[in-house]
């Protein structure tokens, strides 16, 4: 099979991922279009989020949120730990992070769509999250210093990049020596053909 | 793929049929599609 980077125009790519985050963005619960994943606080509960500090956060914080699973099925970030959240989309994660880590400790949330970061940005302000900021930025060039985190957390999202290899050697990057990566992503039994790859609606839906 | 990039001490687990229901449920089980949750560090 050829190379997946030959396969995909990530440009392309990443302009129909914006836009699916911009649908979500201005309707998160599908009513106008459906999405073809399940959002909102009731999904989060299903895929085993921990409900505190989930209960701490309100609808608005939550109604975009768009995972595919747990990256706190080992437990939350602990008190003063350094957090990196790639493609925060909506901020939940983030903001749960936020919570979990105090005052002491700190998060960066990274994403490339504008609509989602101002979503985020806005619930921090909120919220009174001082120790928790929004960066634009691909997660193949995460705009953070080496050795920074203690932990990078993700949830859905590394699946939608065709340079998989190229962000986990970002984590590895971001992470301090002894540092953990606990995220969660979708991940396929069967192969996906050569054609199906080359089909960016497959990708985004 | 993890391993490659410098991270040891993988872990894959609870395994959760995150389209079920959903507009993407077709495809997901045409791949055999799950979510999982996964762990693993930057050697100390």
């Amino acid at each position: 099979m050829a190379d997946i980077l030959e396969l995909v125009d990530v440009d392309e790519l990443r302009h129909r991922v914006r836009q699916k985050y911009r649908d979500v963005d201005a309707d998160p619960s599908g009513t106008q279009h459906a999405h073809h994943f399940h959002t909102g606080r009731a999904h989060a509960v299903r895929l085993g989020y921990p409900s505190h500090p989930l209960s701490d956060l309100p609808e608005k914080a939550c109604e975009a949120f768009a995972g595919v699973g747990n990256p706190f099925y080992w437990g939350g970030p602990k008190p003063g730990e350094r957090v990196v959240d790639l493609g925060s989309g909506a901020g939940m994660d983030s903001l749960l992070a936020a919570l979990w880590v105090g005052s002491e400790g700190s998060v960066i949330g990274v994403d490339m769509t504008p609509e989602m970061l101002e979503r985020s940005r806005s619930m921090a302000e909120k919220l009174g999250l001082k120790n928790v900021e929004f960066r634009e930025g691909l997660i193949e060039d995460l705009p953070v210093e080496d050795g920074w985190a203690d932990v990078v957390i993700s949830n859905g999202v590394i699946n939608l990049c065709p340079d998989k290899i190229g962000v986990y050697r970002q984590i590895f990057r971001v992470l301090r020596p002894g540092g953990r990566m606990t995220v969660a992503d979708i991940c396929s039994e069967r192969p996906v053909p050569e054609e199906a790859l080359r089909d960016i609606d497959l990708w985004t839906g | 793929m993890i391993t490659g990039a410098g991270l040891v001490d993988v872990e894959l687990a609870n395994p959760l049929d995150t389209f079920a229901g959903a507009g993407g449920e077709a495809s997901a089980r045409e791949f055999g599609t799950l979510g999982y949750s996964i762990r693993a560090h930057k050697q100390a």
